[in-house]
Protein backbone atom coordinates (compact mmCIF):
# COMPACT_ATOMS: atom_id res chain seq x y z
CA UNK A 1 0.00 0.00 0.00
CA UNK A 2 1.29 3.56 -1.22
CA UNK A 3 1.13 5.47 2.32
CA UNK A 4 2.84 8.42 1.05
CA UNK A 5 0.31 10.46 0.13
CA UNK A 6 -1.72 9.64 3.22
CA UNK A 7 -2.32 12.46 6.40
CA UNK A 8 -1.35 10.67 9.72
CA UNK A 9 -5.35 10.82 10.38
CA UNK A 10 -5.90 9.27 6.65
CA UNK A 11 -3.35 6.36 8.06
CA UNK A 12 -4.26 6.00 11.93
CA UNK A 13 -8.01 5.34 10.20
CA UNK A 14 -6.20 2.50 8.17
CA UNK A 15 -4.74 1.19 11.22
CA UNK A 16 -7.50 1.31 13.35
CA UNK A 17 -9.60 -0.70 10.78
CA UNK A 18 -7.33 -3.11 10.66
CA UNK A 19 -6.40 -2.58 7.22
CA UNK A 20 -2.36 -1.94 7.95
CA UNK A 21 -0.30 -3.10 10.78
CA UNK A 22 2.21 -0.84 12.53
CA UNK A 23 4.73 -2.86 11.75
CA UNK A 24 3.56 -2.44 7.80
CA UNK A 25 3.77 1.46 8.70
CA UNK A 26 7.01 1.65 9.91
CA UNK A 27 8.85 -0.74 7.76
CA UNK A 28 6.89 1.19 4.50
CA UNK A 29 8.86 4.85 6.11
CA UNK A 30 11.84 3.11 6.91
CA UNK A 31 12.58 1.48 3.21
CA UNK A 32 11.21 5.29 1.78
CA UNK A 33 13.79 6.80 4.17
CA UNK A 34 16.58 4.48 2.87
CA UNK A 35 16.02 5.36 -0.39
CA UNK A 36 15.30 8.92 -0.27
CA UNK A 37 17.34 9.85 2.29
CA UNK A 38 20.76 9.50 1.13
CA UNK A 39 20.00 11.94 -1.34
CA UNK A 40 18.95 14.82 0.73
CA UNK A 41 20.53 13.68 4.28
CA UNK A 42 17.81 15.13 6.44
CA UNK A 43 19.02 11.90 9.26
CA UNK A 44 22.07 11.80 11.22
CA UNK A 45 20.55 8.66 12.92
CA UNK A 46 17.99 6.09 11.50
CA UNK A 47 16.31 4.65 14.72
CA UNK A 48 15.81 1.42 12.73
CA UNK A 49 15.53 -0.81 15.82
CA UNK A 50 13.40 1.97 18.06
CA UNK A 51 10.85 2.22 15.58
CA UNK A 52 10.12 -1.47 14.67
CA UNK A 53 9.73 -1.89 18.61
CA UNK A 54 7.28 0.64 18.96
CA UNK A 55 5.38 -0.43 16.04
CA UNK A 56 5.36 -4.49 17.77
CA UNK A 57 3.98 -2.95 21.18
CA UNK A 58 1.49 -0.93 18.88
CA UNK A 59 0.35 -4.15 17.19
CA UNK A 60 0.30 -6.04 20.19
CA UNK A 61 -2.18 -3.67 22.15
CA UNK A 62 -4.43 -3.76 18.87
CA UNK A 63 -4.49 -7.54 19.57
CA UNK A 64 -5.22 -7.32 22.84
CA UNK A 65 -7.75 -4.97 22.38
CA UNK A 66 -6.06 -2.49 24.58
CA UNK A 67 -6.22 1.29 24.24
CA UNK A 68 -4.16 3.26 21.88
CA UNK A 69 -2.23 6.11 22.46
CA UNK A 70 -3.70 9.28 20.08
CA UNK A 71 -0.45 9.34 17.95
CA UNK A 72 -0.69 5.43 17.27
CA UNK A 73 0.07 5.05 13.71
CA UNK A 74 1.81 8.30 12.96
CA UNK A 75 5.58 8.50 11.86
CA UNK A 76 8.17 10.86 13.61
CA UNK A 77 11.65 12.73 13.30
CA UNK A 78 13.24 14.24 16.20
CA UNK A 79 15.71 17.30 15.76
CA UNK A 80 18.91 15.84 16.84
CA UNK A 81 18.93 18.53 19.92
CA UNK A 82 15.78 16.63 21.52
CA UNK A 83 17.75 14.11 24.07
CA UNK A 84 16.19 10.79 23.65
CA UNK A 85 16.70 7.78 26.30
CA UNK A 86 19.02 5.22 24.58
CA UNK A 87 19.38 6.63 21.38
CA UNK A 88 22.82 9.07 20.28
CA UNK A 89 22.32 12.78 20.52
CA UNK A 90 24.63 14.71 19.04
CA UNK A 91 23.03 18.40 18.52
CA UNK A 92 24.90 17.92 15.28
CA UNK A 93 28.01 19.17 16.80
CA UNK A 94 31.41 16.66 17.31
CA UNK A 95 31.51 17.68 20.58
CA UNK A 96 28.56 15.22 21.24
CA UNK A 97 29.33 12.79 18.97
CA UNK A 98 28.71 9.40 20.75
CA UNK A 99 26.22 10.59 23.39
CA UNK A 100 23.90 8.19 24.64
CA UNK A 101 21.31 10.49 26.92
CA UNK A 102 20.19 8.61 30.37
CA UNK A 103 16.87 10.48 30.11
CA UNK A 104 14.51 12.26 27.22
CA UNK A 105 13.24 15.26 26.42
CA UNK A 106 9.90 16.22 28.34
CA UNK A 107 7.94 17.21 24.78
CA UNK A 108 9.70 13.62 23.65
CA UNK A 109 8.50 11.47 26.23
CA UNK A 110 4.95 12.81 25.82
CA UNK A 111 4.65 11.64 22.43
CA UNK A 112 6.10 8.50 22.67
CA UNK A 113 3.68 7.58 25.78
CA UNK A 114 1.20 8.36 23.05
CA UNK A 115 2.63 5.20 21.04
CA UNK A 116 3.80 7.86 18.52
CA UNK A 117 6.88 5.95 16.18
CA UNK A 118 10.36 7.53 15.87
CA UNK A 119 12.05 6.98 12.40
CA UNK A 120 15.24 8.85 13.18
CA UNK A 121 17.06 12.23 14.27
CA UNK A 122 17.34 15.02 12.05
CA UNK A 123 20.43 17.26 11.26
CA UNK A 124 20.72 20.63 12.21
CA UNK A 125 22.98 23.50 12.56
CA UNK A 126 25.44 22.58 15.30
CA UNK A 127 23.18 23.10 18.82
CA UNK A 128 20.74 24.95 16.28
CA UNK A 129 23.20 27.57 15.71
CA UNK A 130 22.72 28.67 11.88
CA UNK A 131 19.96 29.02 9.30
CA UNK A 132 20.86 26.81 6.63
CA UNK A 133 22.40 23.37 8.12
CA UNK A 134 25.60 24.20 6.74
CA UNK A 135 27.25 24.70 10.00
CA UNK A 136 26.35 21.15 11.56
CA UNK A 137 29.19 19.09 12.21
CA UNK A 138 28.48 16.01 10.10
CA UNK A 139 27.08 17.37 6.82
CA UNK A 140 24.73 19.99 4.98
CA UNK A 141 21.28 18.68 4.43
CA UNK A 142 19.84 19.33 0.68
CA UNK A 143 16.48 20.92 0.20
CA UNK A 144 13.98 18.20 -1.06
CA UNK A 145 13.09 21.01 -3.98
CA UNK A 146 16.18 21.09 -5.42
CA UNK A 147 19.06 19.19 -3.61
CA UNK A 148 21.55 22.46 -4.87
CA UNK A 149 19.80 24.63 -1.90
CA UNK A 150 20.01 24.74 1.38
CA UNK A 151 16.60 23.52 3.33
CA UNK A 152 16.96 26.22 5.41
CA UNK A 153 17.68 25.97 9.30
CA UNK A 154 18.43 25.78 12.11
CA UNK A 155 15.48 22.39 12.21
CA UNK A 156 16.22 21.81 8.29
CA UNK A 157 16.93 18.15 8.59
CA UNK A 158 13.23 18.24 10.11
CA UNK A 159 11.92 20.38 7.60
CA UNK A 160 13.11 18.43 4.73
CA UNK A 161 12.10 14.58 6.52
CA UNK A 162 8.43 16.28 5.92
CA UNK A 163 8.86 18.08 2.63
CA UNK A 164 10.48 14.53 1.27
CA UNK A 165 7.76 12.48 3.28
CA UNK A 166 10.07 10.70 4.97
CA UNK A 167 8.10 10.96 8.15
CA UNK A 168 4.00 12.66 9.25
CA UNK A 169 5.57 15.46 11.48
CA UNK A 170 8.90 16.21 13.17
CA UNK A 171 10.01 18.03 16.26
CA UNK A 172 11.95 21.32 15.96
CA UNK A 173 13.30 24.11 17.91
CA UNK A 174 12.61 27.62 16.89
CA UNK A 175 14.90 30.20 18.86
CA UNK A 176 15.31 32.85 15.95
CA UNK A 177 12.94 31.24 13.43
CA UNK A 178 14.52 28.01 13.10
CA UNK A 179 11.58 26.41 12.73
CA UNK A 180 9.41 29.14 10.82
CA UNK A 181 12.20 29.87 8.21
CA UNK A 182 13.19 26.04 7.30
CA UNK A 183 9.01 25.47 6.92
CA UNK A 184 8.87 28.34 4.27
CA UNK A 185 12.05 27.14 1.87
CA UNK A 186 11.06 23.41 2.26
CA UNK A 187 7.34 24.35 1.58
CA UNK A 188 5.58 22.78 4.80
CA UNK A 189 4.03 23.95 8.26
CA UNK A 190 5.50 24.80 11.46
CA UNK A 191 4.74 26.24 14.08
CA UNK A 192 6.67 28.60 16.74
CA UNK A 193 4.94 28.45 20.19
CA UNK A 194 4.45 30.94 22.28
CA UNK A 195 7.52 30.87 24.72
CA UNK A 196 6.48 29.02 28.07
CA UNK A 197 4.20 26.69 26.10
CA UNK A 198 6.19 23.66 25.10
CA UNK A 199 8.52 22.41 27.72
CA UNK A 200 12.39 23.20 27.12
CA UNK A 201 13.30 20.58 29.26
CA UNK A 202 16.20 18.02 28.23
CA UNK A 203 16.88 19.83 24.90
CA UNK A 204 20.38 21.20 24.54
CA UNK A 205 20.29 24.60 25.30
CA UNK A 206 20.77 27.56 22.85
CA UNK A 207 19.27 30.39 24.09
CA UNK A 208 17.05 29.92 27.47
CA UNK A 209 15.23 32.87 27.21
CA UNK A 210 14.43 32.39 23.55
CA UNK A 211 14.02 28.51 22.70
CA UNK A 212 10.73 27.39 21.91
CA UNK A 213 10.50 23.66 20.68
CA UNK A 214 7.89 23.08 18.52
CA UNK A 215 6.57 20.62 15.19
CA UNK A 216 6.23 20.80 11.75
CA UNK A 217 4.00 18.41 9.53
CA UNK A 218 2.35 19.11 6.07
CA UNK A 219 -1.52 20.02 7.33
CA UNK A 220 -1.99 22.10 10.26
CA UNK A 221 -4.12 19.34 11.83
CA UNK A 222 -1.62 17.48 12.65
CA UNK A 223 0.10 20.52 14.26
CA UNK A 224 -2.56 21.01 16.41
CA UNK A 225 -2.79 17.39 17.22
CA UNK A 226 1.01 17.22 18.12
CA UNK A 227 0.70 20.82 19.86
CA UNK A 228 -2.17 19.73 22.15
CA UNK A 229 -0.24 16.65 23.12
CA UNK A 230 3.27 18.59 23.80
CA UNK A 231 2.16 21.61 25.18
CA UNK A 232 1.40 22.66 29.29
CA UNK A 233 2.96 23.19 32.70
CA UNK A 234 6.40 21.12 33.01
CA UNK A 235 7.76 21.24 36.40
CA UNK A 236 11.45 20.46 34.55
CA UNK A 237 10.97 23.56 33.35
CA UNK A 238 10.26 26.48 35.63
CA UNK A 239 9.40 28.85 32.57
CA UNK A 240 6.59 26.83 31.56
CA UNK A 241 3.02 28.10 32.50
CA UNK A 242 0.07 27.07 34.11
CA UNK A 243 -2.16 28.04 31.45
CA UNK A 244 -4.75 25.95 30.21
CA UNK A 245 -3.91 24.19 26.99
CA UNK A 246 -7.22 24.28 24.43
CA UNK A 247 -8.08 21.23 22.42
CA UNK A 248 -6.81 22.94 19.46
CA UNK A 249 -8.29 19.76 17.26
CA UNK A 250 -11.67 21.05 17.76
CA UNK A 251 -11.91 24.06 17.30
CA UNK A 252 -10.48 24.62 13.71
CA UNK A 253 -12.58 25.80 12.70
CA UNK A 254 -13.83 28.49 15.54
CA UNK A 255 -12.74 31.58 14.24
CA UNK A 256 -14.46 33.57 12.30
CA UNK A 257 -12.68 34.89 9.54
CA UNK A 258 -15.43 37.48 8.08
CA UNK A 259 -14.58 40.91 9.92
CA UNK A 260 -10.93 39.57 11.29
CA UNK A 261 -8.06 42.08 11.17
CA UNK A 262 -5.19 41.15 9.66
CA UNK A 263 -2.47 43.03 10.27
CA UNK A 264 0.62 43.93 7.73
CA UNK A 265 3.62 45.59 8.76
CA UNK A 266 5.26 47.48 6.24
CA UNK A 267 8.58 46.75 7.42
CA UNK A 268 8.26 43.03 6.09
CA UNK A 269 7.37 43.91 2.80
CA UNK A 270 10.09 46.07 2.09
CA UNK A 271 14.01 46.61 1.86
CA UNK A 272 15.43 43.28 0.79
CA UNK A 273 12.49 41.13 0.13
CA UNK A 274 12.21 39.29 -3.28
CA UNK A 275 9.75 40.42 -5.47
CA UNK A 276 8.07 36.85 -5.85
CA UNK A 277 8.06 36.27 -2.17
CA UNK A 278 6.09 40.06 -1.58
CA UNK A 279 3.85 38.52 -4.38
CA UNK A 280 3.18 35.06 -2.91
CA UNK A 281 2.95 36.32 0.31
CA UNK A 282 0.50 39.68 -0.33
CA UNK A 283 -1.75 36.83 -2.51
CA UNK A 284 -2.18 34.57 0.88
CA UNK A 285 -3.49 37.77 2.63
CA UNK A 286 -5.63 38.29 -0.24
CA UNK A 287 -7.14 35.05 0.19
CA UNK A 288 -7.95 35.58 3.59
CA UNK A 289 -9.47 38.73 2.17
CA UNK A 290 -11.58 36.88 -0.42
CA UNK A 291 -13.58 35.06 3.07
CA UNK A 292 -13.85 38.33 4.48
CA UNK A 293 -10.74 39.67 6.49
CA UNK A 294 -10.46 43.09 6.99
CA UNK A 295 -5.99 43.70 5.52
CA UNK A 296 -4.84 46.50 7.55
CA UNK A 297 -1.38 48.31 7.25
CA UNK A 298 0.31 48.44 10.43
CA UNK A 299 4.00 49.52 11.71
CA UNK A 300 6.61 47.87 13.94
CA UNK A 301 8.89 50.61 13.95
CA UNK A 302 11.96 48.89 15.40
CA UNK A 303 11.83 45.60 13.24
CA UNK A 304 15.17 46.75 11.76
CA UNK A 305 16.51 46.62 15.45
CA UNK A 306 15.62 42.64 15.74
CA UNK A 307 19.06 40.99 14.23
CA UNK A 308 21.39 43.28 16.21
CA UNK A 309 18.85 42.67 19.66
CA UNK A 310 19.04 38.89 18.33
CA UNK A 311 22.69 38.59 17.93
CA UNK A 312 23.86 40.11 21.02
CA UNK A 313 21.15 38.43 23.75
CA UNK A 314 21.26 35.38 22.21
CA UNK A 315 25.44 34.90 21.68
CA UNK A 316 24.94 36.17 25.73
CA UNK A 317 22.72 33.25 26.41
CA UNK A 318 24.80 30.78 24.20
CA UNK A 319 27.98 31.21 25.56
CA UNK A 320 27.05 30.77 29.07
CA UNK A 321 24.51 27.66 28.15
CA UNK A 322 27.80 26.47 26.46
CA UNK A 323 29.98 26.66 29.31
CA UNK A 324 28.58 22.95 30.70
CA UNK A 325 30.73 21.26 27.52
CA UNK A 326 33.94 20.59 29.50
CA UNK A 327 34.74 17.39 28.38
CA UNK A 328 34.20 15.51 31.88
CA UNK A 329 30.69 14.89 32.39
CA UNK A 330 29.59 14.06 28.52
CA UNK A 331 31.01 15.09 25.56
CA UNK A 332 34.50 14.17 23.46
CA UNK A 333 37.38 15.40 25.23
CA UNK A 334 41.07 15.42 24.71
CA UNK A 335 43.67 13.28 25.90
CA UNK A 336 47.22 14.24 27.57
CA UNK A 337 46.35 17.95 28.90
CA UNK A 338 48.78 18.96 31.65
CA UNK A 339 46.00 21.03 33.59
CA UNK A 340 41.80 21.61 33.56
CA UNK A 341 42.02 24.90 32.23
CA UNK A 342 44.20 23.24 29.14
CA UNK A 343 42.00 20.30 29.37
CA UNK A 344 39.00 22.74 28.95
CA UNK A 345 40.95 24.69 25.98
CA UNK A 346 41.75 21.72 24.29
CA UNK A 347 38.84 20.18 24.54
CA UNK A 348 36.48 22.74 22.94
CA UNK A 349 39.00 24.11 20.81
CA UNK A 350 39.59 21.33 19.31
CA UNK A 351 35.79 19.78 19.08
CA UNK A 352 33.52 22.84 18.94
CA UNK A 353 32.41 23.38 15.13
CA UNK A 354 33.42 27.45 13.98
CA UNK A 355 30.11 28.51 14.13
CA UNK A 356 29.96 27.63 17.74
CA UNK A 357 33.03 29.38 18.36
CA UNK A 358 32.45 32.64 16.61
CA UNK A 359 28.65 32.90 18.64
CA UNK A 360 30.60 31.66 22.03
CA UNK A 361 32.88 34.32 21.47
CA UNK A 362 30.66 37.40 20.35
CA UNK A 363 28.32 36.91 23.71
CA UNK A 364 31.37 36.48 25.78
CA UNK A 365 32.46 39.79 24.79
CA UNK A 366 29.16 41.48 24.64
CA UNK A 367 29.14 40.17 28.98
CA UNK A 368 32.81 41.06 29.52
CA UNK A 369 33.82 43.84 31.27
CA UNK A 370 33.35 47.26 30.00
CA UNK A 371 31.13 45.92 27.75
CA UNK A 372 27.92 44.76 29.58
CA UNK A 373 25.99 48.14 29.30
CA UNK A 374 26.38 48.93 25.97
CA UNK A 375 25.89 45.77 24.40
CA UNK A 376 23.55 43.15 26.53
CA UNK A 377 21.73 45.75 29.00
CA UNK A 378 21.06 48.10 25.46
CA UNK A 379 20.04 45.29 23.85
CA UNK A 380 17.98 43.96 26.45
CA UNK A 381 16.46 47.30 26.39
CA UNK A 382 15.36 47.80 23.24
CA UNK A 383 13.76 43.65 23.43
CA UNK A 384 11.32 46.10 25.01
CA UNK A 385 10.81 48.77 22.61
CA UNK A 386 10.33 45.61 20.39
CA UNK A 387 7.90 43.67 22.29
CA UNK A 388 5.57 46.85 23.33
CA UNK A 389 5.29 47.05 19.50
CA UNK A 390 3.64 43.93 19.21
CA UNK A 391 1.64 44.50 22.43
CA UNK A 392 0.15 47.69 20.88
CA UNK A 393 -0.36 45.96 17.30
CA UNK A 394 -2.70 43.30 18.62
CA UNK A 395 -4.60 45.73 19.94
CA UNK A 396 -5.65 46.77 16.84
CA UNK A 397 -5.50 44.12 14.83
CA UNK A 398 -6.54 40.06 15.43
CA UNK A 399 -3.47 38.63 13.94
CA UNK A 400 -0.21 39.59 12.15
CA UNK A 401 0.86 38.33 8.57
CA UNK A 402 3.84 38.66 7.38
CA UNK A 403 6.97 36.66 4.97
CA UNK A 404 9.39 34.12 7.19
CA UNK A 405 12.49 34.96 5.05
CA UNK A 406 13.05 37.29 2.56
CA UNK A 407 14.23 34.73 -0.31
CA UNK A 408 13.30 31.19 -1.27
CA UNK A 409 16.15 28.56 -0.58
CA UNK A 410 19.55 29.93 -1.68
CA UNK A 411 22.84 27.76 -3.09
CA UNK A 412 24.36 25.56 -0.30
CA UNK A 413 27.40 27.61 0.15
CA UNK A 414 26.80 30.88 -0.84
CA UNK A 415 26.64 32.67 2.19
CA UNK A 416 28.93 30.11 4.09
CA UNK A 417 31.95 32.56 4.56
CA UNK A 418 29.95 35.88 5.57
CA UNK A 419 28.57 34.98 8.84
CA UNK A 420 26.87 38.25 8.82
CA UNK A 421 24.92 37.45 5.92
CA UNK A 422 23.70 34.20 7.14
CA UNK A 423 22.71 35.93 10.47
CA UNK A 424 20.31 38.27 8.35
CA UNK A 425 18.18 35.64 6.53
CA UNK A 426 16.50 35.21 9.92
CA UNK A 427 15.31 39.48 9.82
CA UNK A 428 11.77 38.31 9.70
CA UNK A 429 11.15 35.82 11.80
CA UNK A 430 13.58 37.26 15.09
CA UNK A 431 11.52 39.95 16.29
CA UNK A 432 8.65 37.26 16.84
CA UNK A 433 11.37 35.45 19.23
CA UNK A 434 12.22 38.51 21.09
CA UNK A 435 8.78 39.29 21.92
CA UNK A 436 7.79 35.63 22.73
CA UNK A 437 4.37 35.90 21.05
CA UNK A 438 4.08 32.58 18.68
CA UNK A 439 4.25 32.11 14.77
CA UNK A 440 2.33 29.75 12.34
CA UNK A 441 4.26 29.17 9.33
CA UNK A 442 2.75 27.89 6.08
CA UNK A 443 3.20 27.54 2.75
CA UNK A 444 1.88 29.81 0.20
CA UNK A 445 3.19 29.20 -3.37
CA UNK A 446 6.23 29.10 -5.33
CA UNK A 447 8.95 31.16 -7.51
CA UNK A 448 9.59 30.52 -10.75
CA UNK A 449 12.32 27.91 -10.58
CA UNK A 450 9.65 26.11 -8.73
CA UNK A 451 11.11 26.92 -5.09
CA UNK A 452 8.54 27.26 -2.40
CA UNK A 453 7.51 30.22 -1.08
CA UNK A 454 6.44 30.70 3.02
CA UNK A 455 4.29 33.02 5.01
CA UNK A 456 3.67 33.52 8.90
CA UNK A 457 0.13 34.08 11.17
CA UNK A 458 1.95 36.05 14.27
CA UNK A 459 -1.06 35.79 17.21
CA UNK A 460 -0.57 37.54 20.77
CA UNK A 461 0.88 35.44 23.76
CA UNK A 462 -1.00 32.02 24.04
CA UNK A 463 -3.28 32.58 20.98
CA UNK A 464 -2.05 29.33 19.10
CA UNK A 465 -5.54 28.31 18.71
CA UNK A 466 -6.18 31.43 16.74
CA UNK A 467 -3.00 30.19 14.62
CA UNK A 468 -4.52 26.84 13.90
CA UNK A 469 -7.73 27.54 13.41
CA UNK A 470 -6.76 30.44 10.21
CA UNK A 471 -3.98 28.34 9.32
CA UNK A 472 -6.54 25.05 9.03
CA UNK A 473 -8.48 27.19 7.14
CA UNK A 474 -6.27 28.62 4.65
CA UNK A 475 -5.70 25.18 3.84
CA UNK A 476 -9.15 24.00 3.02
CA UNK A 477 -9.87 27.18 0.11
CA UNK A 478 -5.69 27.04 -0.82
CA UNK A 479 -3.43 23.58 -1.85
CA UNK A 480 0.04 24.72 -1.80
CA UNK A 481 0.32 21.98 1.62
CA UNK A 482 -0.32 19.22 -0.55
CA UNK A 483 2.32 20.35 -3.34
CA UNK A 484 5.27 17.39 -3.08
CA UNK A 485 9.16 17.48 -4.64
CA UNK A 486 9.79 14.70 -7.14
CA UNK A 487 12.41 12.83 -5.72
CA UNK B 1 29.29 50.50 22.40
CA UNK B 2 30.76 52.28 19.23
CA UNK B 3 33.86 53.71 21.13
CA UNK B 4 36.01 51.15 18.63
CA UNK B 5 34.46 48.21 16.55
CA UNK B 6 38.53 47.10 16.36
CA UNK B 7 39.10 44.05 18.18
CA UNK B 8 42.56 43.71 18.83
CA UNK B 9 44.38 40.34 18.40
CA UNK B 10 45.77 40.46 22.12
CA UNK B 11 41.59 41.31 23.01
CA UNK B 12 40.74 38.14 21.03
CA UNK B 13 43.03 36.27 22.58
CA UNK B 14 41.72 37.11 26.26
CA UNK B 15 37.76 36.64 24.99
CA UNK B 16 39.20 33.29 23.98
CA UNK B 17 40.40 32.30 27.37
CA UNK B 18 37.66 33.55 29.16
CA UNK B 19 35.38 31.58 27.04
CA UNK B 20 38.23 28.34 27.37
CA UNK B 21 38.42 27.65 23.46
CA UNK B 22 41.74 27.13 22.33
CA UNK B 23 41.77 29.23 19.03
CA UNK B 24 44.95 27.84 16.14
CA UNK B 25 46.17 30.93 13.72
CA UNK B 26 43.99 30.28 11.30
CA UNK B 27 40.93 30.72 13.16
CA UNK B 28 42.11 34.14 14.82
CA UNK B 29 42.50 35.42 11.56
CA UNK B 30 39.27 34.14 9.95
CA UNK B 31 37.49 35.22 13.15
CA UNK B 32 38.94 38.48 13.85
CA UNK B 33 37.39 40.41 10.69
CA UNK B 34 34.21 38.32 10.89
CA UNK B 35 33.30 39.24 15.04
CA UNK B 36 34.54 42.85 13.44
CA UNK B 37 32.06 43.07 10.77
CA UNK B 38 29.14 41.31 13.10
CA UNK B 39 30.02 44.07 16.21
CA UNK B 40 29.80 47.19 13.38
CA UNK B 41 26.39 45.73 12.41
CA UNK B 42 25.22 45.76 15.86
CA UNK B 43 25.94 49.63 16.59
CA UNK B 44 22.67 50.59 14.54
CA UNK B 45 21.11 49.97 18.28
CA UNK B 46 22.36 53.15 18.97
CA UNK B 47 19.98 55.11 16.75
CA UNK B 48 17.41 53.55 19.74
CA UNK B 49 16.34 55.74 22.17
CA UNK B 50 15.98 53.86 25.68
CA UNK B 51 15.90 56.69 28.17
CA UNK B 52 13.48 55.35 31.30
CA UNK B 53 13.37 51.91 29.04
CA UNK B 54 13.27 49.19 31.22
CA UNK B 55 15.20 45.78 30.18
CA UNK B 56 13.70 42.99 29.27
CA UNK B 57 15.30 39.52 30.33
CA UNK B 58 12.23 37.00 30.00
CA UNK B 59 8.96 37.65 28.14
CA UNK B 60 6.38 36.08 30.37
CA UNK B 61 5.61 37.38 33.55
CA UNK B 62 6.64 34.54 36.04
CA UNK B 63 8.36 35.52 38.82
CA UNK B 64 9.96 33.06 41.37
CA UNK B 65 8.35 29.33 40.94
CA UNK B 66 9.00 27.57 43.23
CA UNK B 67 8.23 23.48 44.17
CA UNK B 68 7.94 21.40 47.39
CA UNK B 69 11.18 20.02 48.90
CA UNK B 70 10.36 16.20 48.38
CA UNK B 71 13.39 13.73 47.62
CA UNK B 72 12.56 11.89 44.53
CA UNK B 73 13.91 9.19 42.09
CA UNK B 74 17.08 10.24 40.79
CA UNK B 75 19.90 8.11 38.40
CA UNK B 76 21.70 5.54 39.78
CA UNK B 77 25.57 6.35 40.09
CA UNK B 78 25.74 3.84 37.22
CA UNK B 79 23.65 5.87 35.13
CA UNK B 80 25.03 8.96 35.90
CA UNK B 81 28.37 8.34 35.26
CA UNK B 82 27.63 6.09 31.63
CA UNK B 83 28.04 9.46 30.22
CA UNK B 84 31.67 10.56 31.71
CA UNK B 85 34.51 10.18 29.54
CA UNK B 86 36.37 9.04 32.49
CA UNK B 87 35.68 7.47 35.82
CA UNK B 88 37.24 6.18 39.10
CA UNK B 89 35.79 4.79 41.88
CA UNK B 90 32.54 5.81 41.01
CA UNK B 91 33.55 9.15 40.66
CA UNK B 92 33.93 11.52 37.22
CA UNK B 93 37.86 11.72 36.70
CA UNK B 94 39.51 15.02 35.82
CA UNK B 95 42.97 16.07 35.46
CA UNK B 96 44.99 17.25 37.90
CA UNK B 97 43.10 20.61 39.26
CA UNK B 98 45.83 21.96 41.60
CA UNK B 99 49.51 21.78 41.46
CA UNK B 100 51.22 19.42 44.15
Amino acid sequence: MDLQNLSFKQTRHLLLDKQITAVEIANYFLARTKEIDPKIKAFITITEKEIIDQAQRIDEKIKKGEKLGKLAGAVMAVKDIFLTKGIQTTSSSQVLNGYIPQYSSSIYQKLIDEDVMIIGKTNTDPFAFGASTENSGYFTTKNPWNIEMVPGGSSGGSAAAVAADLCHFALGTDTGGSIRQPSSLCGVSGIKTTYGRNSRYGITAMASSFDCPGVFARDVEDIALVTEITAGLDPHDATTCDIEVPKYTENLKKINIKGLKIGLPKEYFTGSIDPEVKEKVLNAAKEFEKQGAILVDISLPSTDLGIAVYYILIPSEISANMARYDGIRFGQSVDGAPDIVSYYMQTRGKYMEPEVKRRILIGTYALSSGYYDAYYTKAAKVRTLIKNEFVEAFKNVDVILAPCSPTPAWKIGAKVNDPLQMYLADVYTVCINVAGVPGLALPCGFNNQNLPIGFQLIGNFFEEEKLFSLGHQFQQFTDYHQKRPQL
Amino acid sequence: MSASNKITPEELDHIAKLARIDLTDDEKKTYLPQLESVLEYLDILNKADTTNIKPTFRVNEQKNVFHQDEVKESFSQKDALSTATKTKDGYFEVVATIKK
